[in-house]
């Protein structure tokens, strides 16, 4: 039989950004893959070296489109240790829990993308109304639904005033009810079972040998959190589990992803118990001493990972961004190896796509 | 005679119907989906629109049988659509109308394959090859379940089953697994959700009728539409039929209600299932309700 070759992007109904994937077919199997990228580069790591450190800030919240406070926060990690400023405790609290609040946003808006690929439009719309409850939250505390501009070097521009608390405990709440309804659904749905279980199999050997993070990582068995491995900010005052499965499928990915918002919500309440008070920023030499620092977090996607080499001037003189996207989108080929055609769908939108992030 | 054929119960009738039918379930699937919906009219509306876009005809391919195809397929299943009893008024019908509005209805499924076929972009040609597929698990299907309402009837003439119907009671309650069996393949008759697979957006994008625009994407819409809605009354007809008072207002408004009624299921199985992939569909067909149908049908023909 003669193979035909089906595009998929640049522009393609399956995946809103521009990202190339030439499928060869041999009547519906997947016989070979090509993946092209870089059609989003925006040359954020030189701009980075154009700018000043505070300035920066603001281009790393542009890195990527979902988790903008996670790459903020790893950003301003870095030049704090730089400047080797202790940061007020209370600001720590704060930008951990925008963290997990945008690990909620991330996860639900993969959710819908999943189902809508899969011809499933009514978890879609589920998914991402129940989205908009984190998105609320964020913006009731920040201003902003998805690019929040909390961060700063020595802690965060916002305080949340006592007032705030019942009414974010109250969404939280909300949010627990609609991820648990979720949950079940993914637990139990015979037809999401049919298109996802045993579709787009990544082994432990495969994940370690591509370096892929975060909850794709996890859903094939490999146990690596960076909150837990290498805390940051204050994440080893508070108390929280892990999801490993086995399975390696694109249904273990969402089970992983889903069990993580649930987590996620019990940790906001933490962060909101526990949070001490105090000022929520501490003042920051403008002038960054010579030296490198690197910091790392867990975004919703897995490690994000900041390089910063400062030579004594206004400027950085290097900003290396590593994001988990890259490594998880690499896999594609092997994961669309064998798949029936039908299937690319679900296995491309299991990896959850950032082409913003992968390109820079 | 010229009125029957095209304003009531014919032509005009079910085109009006099928755009209130096309909005009700879009409504309907919207509210499932917790969304507000469209207004009333968006279905007419869309159609006015697309008849004023830019038609494009891709190269290499015959723009007369490009057109052809929209027309040839609307034709069947308006003409189907004229000799479907509505609530008992139709044209004056013929013997073995039954097997000719079967026919027409299945006429456009093939058309859609061909849309693809002359097309050479890949995603239709993918479209119309997965089509073809589909069409070979649920014509099986629909054909059967819906044949055991003639053999209960015993006449391949709509009419005489309806009629017939008003003696014994109505097919849909000795006949309950053979209308279910009808739904489902009425569901991959019109490609609808979780059956629609040769147009799968997020696979090939629109498949079949990926490069058609216009006033030619205009005719096709409307005739899936008017297939629905007739697919809908055969049903109607073969499983409910007999339920007639004798006033003619009530009649219509039961048989309107009962059509309503199915349309309301297609919308719920439409939203509660993800879309399966061909070879599940074939398996799902050929292995479980097949087979299903037969038993049904022998237990008719034997009992």
């Amino acid at each position: 039989m003669s193979k035909v070759i089906v595009p998929i992007g640049p522009q393609h109904p399956l995946i809103k950004e521009p990202l190339s994937i030439k499928l060869f077919l041999e009547g519906e199997e997947v016989v070979d893959s090509m993946l092209r990228l870089g059609y989003v580069h925006r040359g954020i790591e030189r701009l980075a070296q154009e700018r000043s450190f505070v300035q920066n800030i603001h281009l790393v919240e542009r890195v990527c489109g979902i988790c903008s406070h996670v790459h903020t926060t790893t950003y301003c990690q870095a030049v704090e240790a730089l400047l080797g400023l202790e940061v007020p405790a209370r600001s720590l609290y704060v930008r951990m829990l925008l963290c997990e609040l945008e690990r909620v946003h991330s996860h639900l808006l993969w959710l819908g993308v999943l189902a809508k690929n899969m011809g499933f439009e009514t978890i879609f719309m589920y998914a991402w109304q129940d989205r908009e409850i984190s998105l609320n939250i964020m913006e009731k505390i920040s201003g902003g639904r998805v690019s929040h501009a909390v961060n700063i070097v020595g802690g965060v521009r916002i305080d949340i005033p006592e007032e705030f608390v019942d009414d974010i405990i109250g969404g939280l709440a909300e949010l627990e009810a609609k991820a648990n309804e979720l949950l079940n659904f993914v637990e139990h749905d015979k037809s999401f079972h049919m298109r996802t279980k045993g579709i787009a199999y990544l082994s432990h050997e495969n994940i370690k040998e591509y370096c892929v993070a975060g909850p794709v990582a996890r859903a094939s068995g490999l146990d690596i959190d960076m909150r837990r491995d290498e805390p940051y900010a204050a994440y080893d005052q508070l108390d929280f589990s892990v999801f490993v499965l086995t399975d390696g499928d694109v249904w273990a990915r969402t089970l992983v992803r889903l069990l993580e918002v649930l987590e996620s919500v019990r940790l906001c309440r933490q962060i909101l118990k526990e949070m001490p008070g105090g000022p929520v920023s501490a003042s920051a030499a403008r002038r960054v001493p010579p030296g490198e620092a690197v910091s790392r977090c867990e975004g919703p996607r897995g490690e994000v990972l900041y390089y910063i080499k400062s030579d004594g001037g206004q400027n950085p003189a290097r900003i290396k961004i590593r994001t988990p996207s890259l490594t998880n989108l690499i896999t594609l080929p092997l994961q669309l190896k064998g798949l029936n055609m039908a299937d690319v769908s679900v296995a491309i939108s299991g990896v959850d796509l950032c082409i913003a992030c992968a390109d820079r | 005679m010229a009125f029957s054929a095209y304003v009531f119960p014919g032509f005009m009738f079910i085109v009006a119907l099928s755009f209130l039918f096309e909005w009700f379930d879009r409504k309907l699937i919207a509210r499932f989906h917790g969304r507000v919906g469209p207004p009333w009219y968006q279905s007419f509306a869309d159609f006015i629109k697309l008849l004023g876009k830019e038609d494009i005809t891709p190269l290499n391919t015959s723009p007369w049988l490009a057109a052809a195809l929209p027309l040839t397929a609307f034709a069947s299943v308006a003409t189907a659509a004229t000799n479907i009893p509505v609530a008992g008024s139709q044209l004056p019908g013929f013997q073995g109308d039954f097997i000719v509005v079967m026919f027409l209805l299945s006429l456009p499924s093939l058309l859609y394959f061909l849309a693809g076929w002359i097309c050479s972009g890949v995603y239709s040609t993918l479209g119309g090859n997965r089509s073809l597929l589909q069409y070979f698990s649920y014509e099986v299907l629909f054909t059967l379940a819906v044949s055991g309402a003639a053999i209960a009837g015993g006449s391949w003439t709509i009419i005489d089953i309806v009629t017939q119907q008003s003696v014994t009671g109505i097919n849909a309650i000795p006949q309950m697994p053979g209308l279910v069996l009808a739904i489902l393949g009425l569901i991959g008759k019109l490609k609808r959700a979780p059956f629609d697979i040769p147009k799968a957006k997020s696979e090939v994008v629109a498949g079949p009728l990926t490069e058609y625009s216009g006033k030619k994407l205009a005719i096709w819409n409307l005739s899936i539409q008017v297939q629905t809605v007739t697919g809908i009354f055969l049903l109607v007809n073969c499983f409910f039929g007999g339920l007639f008072p004798a006033n003619r207002a009530i009649q219509l408004g039961l048989f309107l209600l009962l059509a309503v009624g199915l349309q309301a299921a297609l919308s719920l199985i439409s939203a509660i299932y993800a879309r399966l992939r061909i070879d599940q569909l074939i398996h799902l067909t050929w292995r479980v309700l097949i087979p299903l149908t037969l038993v049904h049908i022998s237990y008719l023909v034997l009992a």
